[in-house]
C-alpha cells in the first residue's frame, strides 16, 4: 500500500487523549482495580504489565466498554466520560483485540474483518466486492496470502490472530488496545505488527499493549505502566533495565537462574524416520532428565509432530520407541499406557473441560484407564493435593475450570497429566497465555520432573524460553527436522535463521 | 448443602416441584388422584418410557441423541410376536431374536455415527423410518394370542404393582448406580462436554459413542418387550410419538442437548413429572387439544425457569 | 449381599401370576362378570368416550356431537378423552386411568385389537363398557355397535361394477392393517370378482391422510391411463383421490367410490366428481352406545330379577347400523 497511512479510506483524523483517574472495581471478594491512575498519551505506544490478577484485564474491558467501574473516571481530552457499552467505546474510537477470539469460524476472513457497516450497492445490499477488496488491502498489509473469502475455520491459530487484529484496525481507532497479540505470531508476523502499531503511533493513535514479553516491550514501547494486585505501581520509560520492571510486577526479584541439567545417558525416546501428514523423516532421540527444545515458524511441523508421537495422527513410515520397546500408537489411550503426556498448544479446546470442576478436569485422564470404581472422595484429595503443589489460585477444587485464569487453568491441564506419572512429557506452548509469576512456576515443574529422571519434548515460539530451559534444542522447518543445537551453540539469531530455512 | 447449589440441581427442584404437584392434585382431586388404583395405573403407563428414558440420558450426556427408539420400541416386540405367533418359535428364543435385534440396530446406529461420523440426528431419523417400516412388516395389522409365557413378563404383579414398574425399578437404580460410581459411564460427561479434550486424555470415544447406542436401543428393546407382553398385543403403532416424549422428559430432567449434563435420577423424574401433568389433564377432564399445548408449554417454562435462576446465581 | 438375595427371593414369591386363559371345559357356564348397577340417577354420573385421533373431523361433528347431545337430554356428565394423534398406546392409558374413577359407563372407539386388555380391565372393574365403530375380539366388551365393513366393501364393489360398465382397471385404498378396513376391501373383492371384465390393481394404504392419497391416485393415475376407478375406504381416501382425479384432467373418465359422508365429500358428489358414498350412521354408535350404558347401569328392561348376579347383559350384544348410499340424486338431501 506503499505510504499510504495504515487505515486505508480514513476520513479526518482526530486525536483523543484518554486519562484514567482513581478507577476502582471490585467483584465479590476480589479488589480488581483499587484507585487506579494512568495518561496515556496520544502517539505513544504505552505498554501494560502486571501478573495475572493484577487488573490488567478489568481495565481494559473498562476502557473498552465491556464493565462499568464503580468508582473512578474516564476522561477523554480533558472531558468527563460514561462509557456504557462496547458499541459506543467503539463510536468513541476505542478498540481492542482481546486474548480470546472472538471470531465466527464458518464466515469468511472479509466477513469478520467486517462484522458490522458491511459496504452496500445501490440497492441496499451487501457488496461482496467490495468488502473482499477491502479485507484483501488489510491481509496484503499483513502479508497475509489467503483469500479474503476464505473460512476462518481453515486458518491457524496465528493466521487468526492477525485477522482479529485486522478487525480492530478495520474500525478506525483513535485507541487500540492489543492484549498478548504475539502469543500466537511468529517473529516474522510480529515484525509486521510491530510496523503497524509504529504506523499508528505516528498518526498520534494510542497503543496500549499488554504483553508479558519483556523483550517486545523493550523494542515496542515507549512507556511501561506496571499493575500489581490492582494498584499502579508507576509508569516509567521503557528503557528501564528488565529487573526492574519485574520487581515492580512481583515484588521480587527474579533470581538470575543457573541451568543445572539433568541429562542421563539413558535413551527415553527414540524416533526414526518418521514421516506422516506434515513432516518428513524425522529421526532423534530424547535422553531422561533432558529437555528437547523444538523451534519453528507456525506450520513448520512440530505440533504434527508431537500429535503423532502422542497417538493423535497416523505416521505413514518410521518407527518409535520408548524406553527401547517399540511404540506404534493409534489412538491417545496407547501413549497415555506408555507414560506419555501431551499438553496441547489450545488448552480451551483440547486440553479442558470448561464447565466442569478443576477436580474432574485433573482425574480426567485417570477415566480412561480400565477401572470399574470411581471414587469421588479419592479424586477430590488428589485435585487438593495438586492444587496446593501446583499453587492453584482458586477458592476450591470444585470450582469450574472456566473460572480461572490463563495461567491457573495451564496448572490445572499440568497437574492433570503430573498425576499419570508420565514418563515423557510433551509440553505445546506452555506458557501461552500466562503469566509472569505462573510461568516461572511452570519452568520450575519442568525443571522438577526432568530432576526425577523424566524426559520434556518442549515446543516453544518464544525463544528466550527455549534458551532458557532446553538441553538441546530442535529446529524445524516445512516439516523436516533441520538440526539440533546444543545449548551452548544456540542463540536467538541461530535458531531464527534456522527456523526460516536459511 | 447450600441454597445455591440445590438451586442448580434439576433433580432436587424437579423433585420438589413433583412433591408441590402432587400435593396441589390430592387436595384438587380427593378421591381420586391419591389411591392405590391410580398410582398403580401411574407408574405402568410411565414404566415404558421412563426405561427408554434411562438410555437417552447417557445419550444425551454424551452430547448425542437417538430418534429411532421409538421404533425400535414397536421392532422388539413385532419381532417376538412375530415368531411366536407365526412359527411358533420358544418364547425365551424369540424374545432373544427381539432383543438381538434391537441390540443389532443400536450397534449400526453407533457405528455410522461415530466410526463413518454421520449426524446423529440424520442417522437416527433414518434409521427411525427403516426399522418402523420393518415392525410394521412384522406385526401387521397387530399380533395378539401370545402364548401365556410371553404375557406373564407384562402381567403379572408383585405386591399389586404389575411387573413393568417393577423392572422401571431396577433398571433406574442399576444405571444411577453405575453412572456414579463407573469409570466408564462417568466418561461421557467428559466426552459431551469436549469431545476433542476427551480424545487427548485418552478416552475412546468412537467406542464409548457406539456403547451408548447400544445400550439406549438395548434398553428401547426391553421396553418393547414389556410393552407387548404388558398390552398382549405386538401394535405396529407402539412407540410413535415415544422419541420426543422422552426427550422432553429427559430435559427436563436436567439434560442439556450440547451435552455434559444430567443424572439418570433426572430422567426418572422427568417423566414421572409429564405423566403427573397428563394425569391430572384426564382427572380434568381436559380434552385431548389441549395435553400437546400444555406439554409444550412446560417444557418452556422449566427450561425457562431454569435458566433465569441460573443467571440470578451467577451474578 | 446375601440378605439382598433373600429379600429378592421374599419378593419373587409376592409375585402374583396373571390368570390363565379360561379353558373351554365343558358343562361350566361362562357367566358374565359383575357389573355395578345404580337404582338413582345422578346428574353427576359420568359417561366417559375414549377414542384416539380426538380432533378428527369424522369424530367430531359425529360421534362426539352425537354423544354430547345425548348426555344433555338424558341429564348426565359426558367426557370426551384422548389423544389427539393416532396414538393406540396413549388410548390404552388413558382408558387405564378412567377405570380408577369407575365413571357409570365406558364407550370406546375400537381403534385397535391391542385395545383388549385394557377394555377387559375396565370389565373386570365392574364398567358397563360398549365398542363403537370396529369391534375388539376378546375383549369381553359388553356390546359393539358399529358398521358392517364387509357390506360397505360390497355396496362400493358392486356400484363400482354397475357404473365403469364391468369392465376396466380399478384399485382400492384405505388404512392397511385394520381389521374393519381389510374386511371392507374384501367386500369389494368379493364383488368385483364377479365381473371378469374388471382388473384389480392392488390394495394401497393411504395412511388416513389427505396428501397420501391424492400422492397414490396419482402414481395410479399416471401409471394406468386406462384407469377405470379408484374406491376408498377411510375418510380422507374420498377428497385425496378426488383430487388427484381432478389435476390430471380425468373427472368422469375415472370412477370414484368411498366412505363416509362429510361436507366435502358431498360437496365432490355434488360437482361430479366422486361418483357414490357409503355412509356410517355415526350418530348411532355414540347415541344408542350411550343408551346402552345407561340402561345397563340403570336396570330400564330388566331380564332377570338381578341381571348382574345371574351373569346376563341387558344389552344387545353386537348391533349393526346398516350404511347409507349416496349418489347425485340423493346428496342434495345430506347438503346442510
Amino acid at each position: 500500500m506503499g505510504s499510504v497511512s495504515v487505515c486505508p479510506h480514513r476520513p479526518i483524523a482526530y486525536i483523543v487523549k484518554l486519562e484514567l483517574k482513581n478507577i476502582s472495581k471490585s467483584f465479590p471478594g476480589v479488589k480488581a482495580l483499587q484507585q487506579v491512575s494512568i495518561t496515556f498519551t496520544p502517539g505513544e505506544i504505552h505498554a501494560l504489565c502486571g501478573e495475572n490478577g493484577a487488573g490488567k484485564s478489568t481495565l481494559m474491558n473498562i476502557i473498552s466498554g465491556n464493565l462499568r467501574p464503580d468508582a473512578g473516571d474516564i476522561l477523554l481530552d480533558g472531558r468527563k466520560t460514561e462509557i456504557e457499552n462496547v458499541l459506543q467505546a467503539e463510536a468513541l474510537g476505542i478498540a481492542i483485540v482481546y486474548q480470546e477470539r472472538s471470531l465466527t469460524d464458518s464466515l469468511s476472513v472479509a466477513e469478520n474483518i467486517y462484522p458490522v457497516h458491511q459496504p452496500r450497492n445501490r440497492y441496499g445490499y451487501i457488496d461482496h466486492k467490495v468488502l473482499h477488496k477491502n479485507a484483501s488491502e488489510w491481509l496484503q498489509q499483513f502479508r497475509l496470502t489467503m483469500h479474503a473469502a476464505t473460512p476462518v475455520g481453515k486458518l491457524s491459530p496465528s493466521q487468526k490472530t492477525l485477522v482479529e487484529i485486522i478487525k480492530a484496525l478495520a474500525k478506525k481507532p483513535r485507541i487500540l488496545i492489543l492484549d498478548e497479540p504475539t502469543a500466537s505470531l511468529t517473529h516474522e508476523e510480529a515484525d509486521i505488527l510491530f510496523n503497524m502499531i509504529r504506523r499508528l503511533r505516528a498518526d498520534h493513535v494510542t497503543v496500549i499493549y499488554i504483553s508479558h514479553r519483556m523483550a517486545e516491550i523493550r523494542e515496542l514501547a515507549d512507556v511501561v505502566t506496571v499493575l500489581k494486585d490492582g494498584i499502579f505501581q508507576g509508569t516509567v520509560p521503557s528503557s528501564t533495565p528488565d529487573r526492574e520492571i519485574i520487581r515492580m510486577m512481583v515484588g521480587r526479584e527474579l533470581a538470575a537462574d543457573t541451568f543445572v541439567s539433568d541429562v542421563t545417558k539413558e535413551v527415553l525416546l527414540e524416533v526414526k524416520e518418521l514421516s506422516g501428514n506434515g513432516f518428513e523423516d524425522i529421526s532423534f532421540n530424547i535422553y531422561a532428565g533432558e529437555i528437547l527444545g523444538f523451534a519453528g515458524l507456525t506450520g513448520c511441523g512440530r505440533t504434527a509432530l508431537a500429535r503423532t508421537i502422542f497417538g493423535d495422527s497416523r505416521y505413514n513410515a518410521g518407527s518409535i520407541s520408548i524406553k527401547q520397546r517399540p511404540y506404534s500408537p493409534r489412538h491417545p489411550a496407547n501413549a497415555i499406557n506408555a507414560h506419555i503426556a501431551y499438553l496441547p498448544e489450545d488448552r480451551k479446546t483440547e486440553g479442558l473441560f470448561l464447565e466442569r470442576s478443576i477436580a474432574d478436569n485433573i482425574a480426567s485422564v485417570s477415566l480412561s484407564v480400565p477401572c470399574a470404581a470411581y471414587n469421588a472422595g479419592k479424586e477430590r484429595e488428589t485435585a487438593d493435593s495438586y492444587v496446593k503443589e501446583l499453587d492453584i489460585r482458586t477458592p476450591s477444587a470444585t470450582t469450574p475450570v472456566r473460572k480461572l485464569s490463563g495461567g491457573n487453568q495451564q496448572k490445572v491441564v499440568l497437574a492433570k497429566w503430573l498425576a499419570t506419572q508420565p514418563d515423557l512429557m510433551i509440553v505445546n506452548e506452555p506458557t501461552h497465555g500466562v503469566d509472569v509469576g505462573a510461568k516461572t512456576e511452570i519452568y520450575n515443574i519442568m525443571k522438577k520432573l526432568t530432576a526425577a529422571g523424566k524426559g520434556i519434548m518442549m515446543i516453544s515460539s518464544e525463544l528466550p524460553e527455549l534458551l532458557q530451559l532446553a538441553d538441546r534444542i530442535a529446529v524445524m522447518w516445512q516439516g523436516k527436522l533441520i538440526t539440533i543445537l546444543s545449548r551452548k551453540e544456540a542463540t536467538e539469531e541461530k535458531l531464527t535463521m534456522l527456523a526460516s530455512g536459511l | 448443602m447450600n441454597i445455591k447449589n440445590s438451586l442448580t440441581d434439576r433433580v432436587f427442584t424437579l423433585g420438589s416441584s413433583i412433591v408441590v404437584l402432587c400435593v396441589v392434585m390430592t387436595i384438587a382431586f380427593p378421591s381420586k388422584f391419591a389411591t392405590v388404583d391410580n398410582f398403580s395405573q401411574l407408574l405402568l403407563n410411565l414404566s415404558i418410557d421412563t426405561i427408554v428414558a434411562v438410555g437417552m440420558m447417557i445419550l444425551m450426556i454424551a452430547g448425542m441423541f437417538d430418534l429411532s427408539v421409538g421404533s425400535i420400541v414397536a421392532f422388539a416386540g413385532g419381532m417376538a410376536g412375530y415368531l411366536m405367533y407365526y412359527h411358533g418359535i420358544p418364547v425365551a428364543l424369540a424374545i432373544s431374536a427381539g432383543m438381538l435385534g434391537a441390540v443389532g440396530i443400536g450397534f449400526i446406529n453407533g457405528w455410522l455415527i461415530a466410526r463413518v461420523g454421520i449426524n446423529p440426528m440424520i442417522q437416527t431419523l433414518a434409521m427411525m423410518g427403516i426399522v418402523r417400516g420393518f415392525a410394521l412388516m412384522l406385526s401387521g395389522a397387530g399380533i395378539q394370542n401370545f402364548p401365556y409365557d410371553f404375557i406373564v413378563i407384562g402381567q403379572s404383579r408383585l405386591l399389586g404393582l404389575q411387573m413393568p414398574v417393577w423392572y422401571m425399578i431396577a433398571i433406574v437404580l442399576l444405571f444411577a448406580f453405575l453412572v456414579k460410581n463407573t469409570s466408564f459411564f462417568r466418561r461421557y460427561y467428559f466426552i459431551g462436554g469436549n469431545e476433542r479434550a476427551a480424545r487427548l486424555s485418552g478416552i475412546n470415544v468412537e467406542k464409548m459413542k457406539v456403547w451408548a447406542f447400544v445400550i439406549s436401543a438395548t434398553l428401547a428393546g426391553v421396553a418393547g418387550i414389556l410393552l407387548s407382553s404388558r398390552l398382549g398385543a405386538a401394535l405396529s403403532t407402539s412407540g410413535r410419538g415415544l422419541e420426543l416424549r422422552v426427550i422432553t422428559a429427559v430435559i427436563l430432567g436436567g439434560a442439556s442437548l450440547s451435552g455434559g449434563y444430567g443424572k439418570i435420577w433426572g430422567a426418572f423424574l422427568g417423566a414421572l413429572f409429564m405423566a403427573l401433568i397428563n394425569n391430572l389433564l384426564i382427572l380434568s377432564r381436559v380434552s385431548g387439544y389441549w395435553q400437546e399445548i400444555i406439554l409444550g408449554v412446560i417444557l418452556i417454562v422449566a427450561v425457562g425457569v431454569d435458566q433465569l435462576i441460573l443467571k440470578k446465581i451467577e451474578k | 449381599m446375601r440378605s439382598l438375595i433373600y429379600i429378592l427371593l421374599l419378593f419373587a414369591c409376592a409375585c402374583e401370576l396373571p390368570p390363565r386363559p379360561r379353558s373351554e371345559k365343558g358343562g361350566v357356564i361362562k357367566s358374565a362378570k359383575k357389573f355395578i348397577t345404580a337404582d338413582e340417577i345422578s346428574a353427576d354420573e359420568e359417561y366417559i368416550m375414549v377414542t384416539t385421533a380426538i380432533n378428527l373431523p369424522l369424530y367430531v361433528n359425529h360421534d362426539q356431537k352425537a354423544f354430547l347431545d345425548w348426555g344433555k337430554k338424558t341429564g348426565v356428565r359426558t367426557s370426551i378423552l384422548g389423544p389427539s394423534e393416532w396414538d393406540v398406546p396413549t388410548q390404552i392409558a388413558t382408558i387405564e386411568q378412567v377405570i380408577a374413577g369407575k365413571p357409570a359407563g365406558l364407550l370406546i372407539n375400537g381403534t385397535d385389537p391391542g385395545i383388549a386388555q385394557a377394555i377387559k380391565k375396565a370389565v373386570d372393574a365392574g364398567i358397563p363398557t360398549v365398542v363403537y365403530d370396529s369391534d375388539i375380539p376378546n375383549s369381553d366388551r359388553h356390546c359393539f355397535i358399529g358398521s358392517d365393513w364387509y357390506e360397505m366393501g360390497r355396496l362400493q364393489g358392486e356400484r363400482m361394477a354397475a357404473i365403469t360398465g364391468g369392465k376396466g382397471k380399478v384399485a382400492c385404498m384405505g388404512i392397511l392393517g385394520m381389521e374393519n378396513m381389510e374386511a371392507g376391501f374384501r367386500g369389494f373383492q368379493d364383488a368385483i370378482k364377479k365381473f371378469p371384465g374388471i382388473e384389480f390393481l392392488g390394495k394401497y394404504d393411504d395412511k388416513a391422510n389427505v396428501e397420501t392419497a391424492a400422492k397414490i391416485a396419482a402414481d395410479l393415475l399416471a401409471a394406468n391411463p386406462d384407469l377405470a376407478g379408484i374406491a376408498g375406504f377411510d375418510s380422507n381416501s374420498g377428497p385425496g383421490i378426488a383430487l388427484s382425479v381432478k389435476e390430471s384432467g380425468r373427472v368422469g373418465k375415472v370412477k370414484i367410490t368411498t366412505v363416509d359422508a362429510e361436507p366435502e365429500h358431498l360437496a365432490l358428489v355434488k360437482e361430479g366428481v366422486i361418483d357414490y358414498l357409503v355412509g356410517q350412521k355415526r350418530a348411532l354408535f355414540t347415541w344408542l352406545g350411550a343408551q346402552f350404558l345407561f340402561d345397563m347401569r340403570h336396570k330400564t328392561l330388566p331380564l332377570s330379577a338381578d341381571d348382574a348376579e345371574a351373569g346376563v347383559i341387558p344389552v344387545p350384544q353386537t348391533v349393526i347400523t346398516g350404511s347409507i348410499e349416496i349418489d347425485r340424486e340423493n346428496v342434495d338431501q345430506f347438503i346442510q
